[in-house]
């Protein structure tokens, strides 16, 4: 009498494998162009999240998983893990992107003006439903305006430093190929600027989202205003070996900053930046970067607990761990139980009063 | 010179899956560990095919040591046959070429998700722990940073009063798997969640034992002859599992740690957790010549 | 010799226990403590008055080498512990600490863990200094809770549920319980009520007569400093304006700032 051989496991994963595969049938080419063109704000948040601009990869990536974020952002992070490093590119200035939409809640009106650009902030939430009934949505054309929006626009926080309204913010100075990262060092708290600003900008969304709207009902000590909310295009500017510099195309990126007023040397800026247009993850990160400074350790918006929280792959696979069979360290504990309950004169002397609750300590 | 010359055709991934600046942190911060028993040297931590928590951080371990000349054993819970140690070990193969085996005795790499083999491991065999959560101050302290200080300035008081208000609650330390254990007399660590019957297996070991948590990133380390000594009261002794006296039902094998598995009649049948040691016995009674290296344990006791 | 054979009497003088010169502190722009120097000798009370913003506080935490100062010296009249205490490092400050000082803050959740239990809160105490037999944990909890006279049914029971008199009898009993040459007290008894005040401040006076320990309490109640002190040092703005003997000082008071104080309060 043998044991169940190992290939009974393996058989068992791949067929559930199958299982999962069956769902989404034939992926092809078409299927991911389809995704891209379908869902850019999907593809948006994935590339972001993924802290990777491929396009077409995260489309694939949302095909392959057939739409499951959290198994396409592992398929993109592990294969971008095996990717070359080649450099890193020119800083980019926001005030030099090309502006889609840039927007301000701290005045009426800005220099450059408040440039609306593609949102559904206005829109009526109505389903159309019409389109199940065989009626496809066609959107109206946009209407030009008379002249054509500047390419670029200022920086307003600039405006407001250079009137003595805003704490500047303390530089740090570093080689750009210097610059701390992320995915090459292990994240230590308190944390270096540069890994903070990388760790908010492939934050899950949803992660940031909670902990930023618990903030911003009262459980951090910044209440946020948007001071520039931006939607852009910024030029990937990189440096040929014999010196040339040349552009590599141009990557979507949105960026928030939020004030607080109520810092004693002016105004106080969070900031949040990402890959790819995601207007919520930017400004509950910016308001989550407006609230680090002073949390008291514990508390929802303290820049460790953030940081280690709202990790999409380490968090989502954990998650998913507890799947995993737990079943030594059960028996491990079972057996305590036994023990505890057969031995009871083994035990030494009589037992204390009972005790103030414990919680049961995390694995 | 053309820049096919300068270039070499496109891999999907290295060899061993980690790229060269991967394993080179890795070899970097594995020797930081080794040097300093017990103590949590933290790394960058790549994402790898598998999910976080799922055994990431063995992963890296073993990508990062196997060569083609290595064999590599992969267990979870103590069996090979486990679906997450099947999808390990078929990755690694893949990534590797190194050859793969259930067999404890022929293995170099010894990934292994929570359990100890019952064989003894000899010196140039390699056990890589996967640990969920590296911090054994955790209970007492879930800021990791704070923690780091702790060990830093070896404050584990309020670690020893976790298993004083055991004692004095309910007369015995209820502490489980994963007991908190002072390496080389100076940090404590966590084996990962090893049962209590494993700990002593890696004390003054011949062979090296390597723990790494992915998610976490964090890799520690007991070099071979390093003391182990879970932390107990000098005049309350530490208990292992009372699997001493139990029996397999498949195999005959007495005295290793065992699964328990609930009947529906209500009673409970047990099953040797070393599964290739189940098998191994198995085969040797209808009369195979097959090799069984000497246990830590021997009828049902640690063995001097 | 005398005629009977006895050596003749020489005066025998002391050394201080703890010596502390020229303690310099500031906090930015703000100068905590400018200078201060303090002597203690063994078995004797010394008090530190002041009020808020004297560096009374600080000058404590330095004592409890919690943090090191700009400038200034640190010595411990003890066998092991040679030169300045400001200049170890962290974990030999700590080791330090543990071994030979104990404090009793005016917040108990400063000093205590409040959900442990009392006994344990006292345990770790000894366990950080090494104790590993669970037995002699529990006695040792034990003695030290009896002698901050705690009453030992409710040995176990977490400081949380105990009155502020209580929580301040188990700080007592921690601060003890490794038998330290010095015991700092930061108001111990503020926020108390006055009965239990004055039941603390007894059982502070028994200890001390009992064990002989050194102690150094901080207050800004000049009454508790009459009842337990032998001597007292009067800070204003980091620095000491008046010190002595208390009986002296307190009748006679001779800077202005102290003739204010005792005027005020006494």
């Amino acid at each position: 009498m043998a044991y169940v051989a190992t290939r009974g496991g393996e058989r068992a994963i791949e067929q559930a494998e199958r299982l999962y595969r069956a769902r989404m049938g034939t992926i092809d080419a078409a299927r991911v162009a389809e995704i891209e063109a379908a869902l850019p704000a999907l593809v948006d948040r994935v590339m972001g999240e993924a802290s990777l601009y491929a396009r077409d990869l995260a489309a694939l990536a949302l095909a392959q998983t057939g739409g499951d974020i959290y198994e396409a952002l592992l398929l993109l992070r592990a294969w971008r893990t095996t990717q070359p490093r080649l450099q890193v590119a020119e800083p980019i200035a926001p005030d030099g992107t090309f502006t889609h939409r840039r927007i301000s809640a701290a005045f009426k009106d800005i220099p450059g003006g408040q440039i609306l650009g593609p949102t559904l902030d206005y829109a009526h939430r109505l389903l159309a439903t019409e389109v199940l009934d065989g009626m496809p949505h066609v959107p109206p054309p946009v209407t030009p305006a008379e002249a054509p929006c500047h390419a670029t626009h200022p920086s307003l926080a600039a405006w407001q430093q250079a009137q003595g309204l805003l704490q500047p913010p303390d530089p740090v100075a570093v080689d750009r190929n210097e610059i701390p990262d992320l995915t090459r060092e292990p994240l230590l708290f308190p944390a270096k600027r540069a890994h903070s600003l990388q760790s908010l900008a492939r934050a899950d969304t949803g992660g940031l989202l909670s902990l930023g709207y618990s903030a911003m009902r009262g459980y951090g000590n910044a209440h946020p205003t948007v001071n520039e909310l931006r939607l852009s295009e910024a030029e990937l500017r990189v440096a040929h070996p014999n010196g040339t510099v040349f552009s590599a195309g141009r990557v979507p990126v949105s960026q928030a900053e939020v004030v607080t007023t109520r810092g004693k040397d002016g105004l106080r800026l969070g900031f949040c930046a990402t890959l790819g247009w995601n207007e919520i993850k930017v400004i509950a990160g910016a308001t989550l970067d407006l609230n680090a400074p002073g949390a008291a350790k514990g508390s929802p918006v303290e820049q460790e607990f953030v940081l280690y929280h709202t990790e999409p792959v380490e968090a989502s696979g954990f998650c998913i761990h507890f799947k995993l069979p737990h079943y030594v360290t059960f028996q491990s504990a079972l057996d305590n139980l036994r023990a505890a309950r057969a031995n009871a004169a083994e035990a030494w002397g009589a037992p204390g009063p009972a005790p103030v609750p414990q919680e049961e300590p995390a694995e | 010179m053309t820049l096919s010359d300068l270039a070499r055709p496109w891999r999907p991934f290295s060899y061993g899956f980690l790229d060269a600046s991967a394993k080179r942190e890795i070899r970097r911060k594995l020797v930081k560990a080794i040097a300093v028993p017990g103590c949590q040297i933290p790394y960058a931590s790549r994402e790898v095919p598998i999910a976080r928590g799922w055994g990431t951080g063995g992963l890296q371990v073993t990508c990062t040591l196997v060569t083609p000349g290595d064999t590599v054993k992969v267990i979870d819970q103590g069996a090979d046959d486990s679906v997450n140690a099947a999808s390990i070990r078929r990755f690694l193969a893949r990534v590797s070429g190194a050859a793969t085996t259930l067999d404890t005795t022929e293995a170099t790499l010894i990934q292994s998700r929570h359990r100890v083999p019952e064989e003894r491991l000899h010196a140039g065999q390699t056990l890589i722990l996967q640990v969920p959560n590296p911090e054994p101050l955790r209970p007492v302290m879930p800021d990791m940073s704070i923690a780091r200080q702790m060990h830093a300035d070896a404050d584990y008081g309020r670690l020893w009063l976790v298993l004083y208000e055991q004692m004095v609650r309910t007369g015995r330390v209820m502490l489980g798997a994963a007991y908190p254990s002072l390496v080389n007399g100076r940090h404590v660590m966590t084996p990962s969640p090893i049962p209590r019957w494993d700990v002593p297996k890696l004390h003054m070991a011949d062979h090296l034992t390597i723990l790494s948590a992915g998610r976490e990133k964090r890799i520690f380390a007991v070099p071979p002859h390093t003391r182990v000594e879970p932390l107990v009261f000098d005049d309350v002794p530490y208990r292992v599992e009372e699997h001493g006296s139990l029996t397999c039902h498949k195999s005959g094998l007495r005295g290793y740690f065992m699964n328990e598995l609930p009947q529906p009649d209500g009673t409970a049948l047990h099953e040797v957790s070393d599964s290739h040691l189940g098998e191994k016995a198995i085969r040797r009674a209808e009369g195979e010549d097959v090799r069984i290296a000497e246990t830590w344990y021997r009828n049902g006791e640690l063995a001097p | 010799m005398t005629a009977l054979g006895l050596a003749p009497p020489t005066l025998v003088t002391a050394p201080p226990l703890l010596v502390l010169e020229g303690v310099t502190k500031s906090y930015g722009p703000v100068p905590a403590l400018r200078g201060v120097s303090a002597r203690i000798w063994p078995g004797e009370v010394l008090g530190i008055v002041g009020e808020s913003g004297s560096g009374k506080s600080t000058f404590l935490r330095m004592m409890h080498l919690e943090e090191t100062p700009d400038a200034g010296s640190y010595m411990l009249n003890l066998p092991g512990t040679p030169g300045n205490l400001f200049d170890l490092d962290r974990y030999d400050r700590a080791q330090l600490r543990a071994r030979h000082i104990g404090i009793v803050y005016q917040n108990p959740h400063q000093g205590l863990l409040m959900k442990n239990s009392s006994s344990g809160n006292v345990a770790e105490r000894l366990l950080i200094a090494g104790e590993r037999r669970f037995a002699i944990l529990r006695e040792k909890a034990r003695g030290a809770l009896d002698a901050s006279e705690f009453p030992l049914d409710r040995m176990d029971a977490p400081p949380i549920e105990l009155s502020g008199g209580m929580q301040q009898r188990v700080q007592l009993a921690k601060a003890i319980a490794l038998e330290p040459a010095v015991l700092l007290l930061d108001e111990p008894t503020t926020g108390l009520d006055v009965s239990v005040q004055a039941a603390v401040l007894d059982t502070l006076k028994r200890l001390q007569r009992d064990r002989g320990i050194s102690m150094v309490i901080v207050s800004h109640d000049l009454g508790v400093i009459r009842v337990m002190a032998d001597r007292v040092m009067v800070m204003r703005h980091g620095i000491v304006v008046e010190e002595g003997l208390v009986d002296q000082v307190f009748q006679d008071p001779q800077h202005a700032y102290t003739q204010q104080l005792v005027h005020a309060k006494l």
